[in-house]
């Protein structure tokens, strides 16, 4: 390897200094959180105490999934749509799902709750029209809408990206070869977006599992997910240790789910499977 | 049945933009032929493919598949198939998947399809190459995997885009004589694709010259060499001494000061009319026998011949003659009547000069300028 120049190794200090600062001690901070006692001894009970929020994170993994693949459901139709309209259509759609993201979390939530909540203006609506109003917030329904609303261009986007650079001549070619609409789909377009959907996937679900602002208010307080649970034990100085094994496990879950879906991703774009 | 036609074309026009690309076509095509659409870069070749194969719709006129009018067949339903410019294979499957691909949307028991593929492969000479990646074939495999996807549908006809013209040319002659064997074996009607006057002229059953969005010509490629209808065709099929000349009596036409005997009639009495002279028709003769009389002005050692440039009367003849001559030589040439070919003025004439800036540099310059435009 070339040697570099002291200059060259000057130039890319601030970039080392900053990944340390920000990056590399908060994570080894979690790790010594994890594994100490408050004062500091070496200790495996505050993951032993992960078996006491097992039904949590189970429930948390369920509607992580759920939302998850209502995205790609969604997603996956609204993005293919997408990618058929014009290249000026396509524009204004892609900011009109682009819109809400530059928007903070908390304000879409707060908003949501003021359309969703028992007294809130669809219900005020519902019942103006004469039907009966209806009970949302406070369900866990109301939790997964809040993240499929919350996500959703997260889906959108990489496969958006991934469909309009497809080259239309492959579509052609299928066509030519006796494949109708349908099954250009399925064959061909399809499969060539799956690395689209393979990041689609990941981008929803990661922030979908450690999510808590989403089920503390469109959950009404009735549900806990696991990111509740981190948040809850470290607003104690007691369970300050606990809060860092569940982040510290829950990261590690979320590395081996993403190096798992790259894998998969690239054997898929490898070039077996009919 | 060696004369049924498989396709017709009554009246196609298309325009994009605005601009007319192709201008009431009519053409039929044979069953079991092989038949090259031969003409310049941007003359409309694809945009007849394309509306043969039915990704583009007419403007004007009827689409014929054996007797029925297809204009509303989606390209799925059609008969037909294509090896695209580019090939277009897909990237998510092997070569295996890629050349099964039209077999497995027909639901073919899976021993079948592995026996086709298998056979297929066979044809195209690329045995052993089910499992790799079509990504990582070089260009002449994969224009063999392209064939190979098309022909295992057993289409009535081929449509093949300038399939060889990225390979270089020592593939492009190999595979030139393979897709014949192919067309010859297969019994599939090929609608050959090219702007390489050669490669049209050596494989095809009928040449179709088109220009300007036009039928120029359509004939053997005996024919049209011999027989060039107007001064296109006979400027773009090899190479041509274009001459003005006037048809002063039946079997005699003058140009370049001279009156030749040759062996067109009909003509009216002193109609004006372009003259064709290919260039190996020309024989060089001591001056005192030679009809024409000129001066030597370059020699290009071309191999089998010399090209000779002459100078006769101020236009640039190109001759090509075994025996060698010196720039500045004056020399006789002599024609025979039977190379003499007249053909009736057209709105091409005169818009071929002589050979008085030629220069192979500046016909290979014009090549590239060529492909960079496809
Ligand atoms: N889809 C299209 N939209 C607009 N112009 C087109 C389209 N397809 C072809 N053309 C134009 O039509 C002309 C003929 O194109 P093409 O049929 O591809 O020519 P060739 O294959 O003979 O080189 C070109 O000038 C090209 O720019
Ligand atoms: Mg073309």
């Amino acid at each position: 390897m070339k040697k570099r120049t002291l200059l060259e190794r000057m130039a890319s200090a601030p970039h080392l200094v900053w990944m340390v600062l920000f990056i590399v001690a908060p994570l080894l901070f979690v790790a010594y959180y994890a594994f100490t006692t408050p004062d500091g001894s070496f200790t495996f009970e505050n993951i032993a105490a992960l078996s006491n929020h097992a039904e949590t994170f189970l429930f948390s993994v369920c509607m992580a999934l759920i939302s998850t693949v209502i995205c790609l459901l969604i997603g996956y139709p609204l993005a293919y749509c997408i990618s058929r309209a014009s290249a000026r259509a396509q524009k204004i759609l892609i900011m009109l799902i682009m819109l809400p993201m530059w928007m903070n979390l908390l304000i879409r939530t707060y908003s949501m709750m003021a359309i969703l909540d028992d007294g809130g203006f669809l219900n005020n609506l519902l019942m103006r029209l004469g039907f009966a109003p209806v009970h949302i917030v406070g369900t866990a329904g109301a939790v997964i809408f809040g993240m499929v609303y919350n996500f959703l261009p997260y889906m959108v986007l990489p496969i958006h990206s991934v469909i309009s650079k497809l080259d239309w001549r492959l579509i052609e070619a299928a066509n030519d070869l006796g494949c109708n609409n349908f099954r250009v789909l399925t064959r061909v377009i399809l499969p060539l977006s799956v690395p689209g959907i393979i990041s689609g996937l990941t981008m929803v679900f990661v922030p979908s599992i450690s999510t808590f602002y989403i089920s503390q208010k469109l959950g009404g307080g009735t549900f806990e997910l696991i990111g509740d649970t981190i948040e809850r034990q470290f607003q104690n100085p007691v369970t300050y240790h606990v809060g860092a094994s569940i982040s510290l496990v829950m990261m590690i879950l979320i590395l081996i789910s993403l190096a798992i879906m790259n894998r998969f991703s690239d054997s898929e774009t490898g070039g077996m499977i009919a | 049945m060696k004369q049924e036609k498989v396709i017709q074309l009554q009246n196609i026009s298309k325009s994009f933009d605005g601009e007319k690309i192709l201008n009431n076509i009519n053409l039929y095509i044979r069953d079991k032929e092989f038949i090259t659409l031969l003409g310049p870069s941007g003359c409309g070749k694809t945009t007849m493919l394309r509306l043969i194969a039915g990704f583009e719709t007419p403007d004007e006129g009827t689409i014929l598949f054996e007797g029925k009018p297809i204009n509303d067949v989606p390209p799925y339903q059609r008969s037909v198939n294509t090896v695209f410019q580019k090939y277009a294979l897909f990237p998510h499957l092997n070569v295996f998947e890629n050349i099964a691909f039209g077999l497995r949307l027909k639901k073919l028991p899976e021993e079948q399809i592995r026996k086709q593929v298998k056979d297929m492969l066979a044809l195209v000479n690329l045995k052993g190459f089910e499992r790799r990646n079509v990504e990582r074939l070089s260009g002449g495999q994969q224009q063999r995997v392209a064939i190979a996807r098309a022909l295992i549908n057993h289409p009535k006809v081929l449509l093949l885009d300038e399939p060889l013209a990225a390979l270089d040319l020592k593939l492009r002659k190999d595979m030139q004589v393979e897709l014949k064997n192919m067309q010859k074996r297969t019994g599939i009607t090929f609608i050959y694709v090219t702007h390489d006057q050669e490669e049209a002229l050596s494989m095809s059953d009928t040449v179709m010259v088109i220009a300007e969005g036009e039928i120029q010509q359509i004939g053997t490629p005996t024919d049209i060499y011999n027989e060039p209808v107007n001064a296109f065709v006979a400027d773009f099929i090899g190479e041509s001494n274009i001459l003005d000349g006037v048809m002063t009596a039946d079997y005699k036409a003058t140009f370049s000061g001279h009156t030749f005997d040759c062996v067109d009639s009909g003509f009216e009495k002193n109609e004006k009319v372009d003259i064709v002279v290919r260039p190996e028709d020309v024989d060089v003769v001591p001056c005192e026998r030679g009809m024409l009389v000129g001066d030597v002005t370059g020699v290009t050692f071309k191999g089998v011949h010399y090209e000779i440039i002459v100078d006769i009367r101020g236009f640039k003849w190109m001759i090509q003659s075994t025996d060698y001559v010196a720039p500045g030589d004056h020399i006789g040439l002599s024609i025979d009547p039977d190379a003499i070919h007249v053909m009736k003025k057209s709105r091409f004439s005169n818009m071929f000069g002589d050979y008085s800036s030629f220069s192979d540099e500046l016909e290979k310059l014009s090549d590239l300028s060529e492909e960079e435009n496809e």
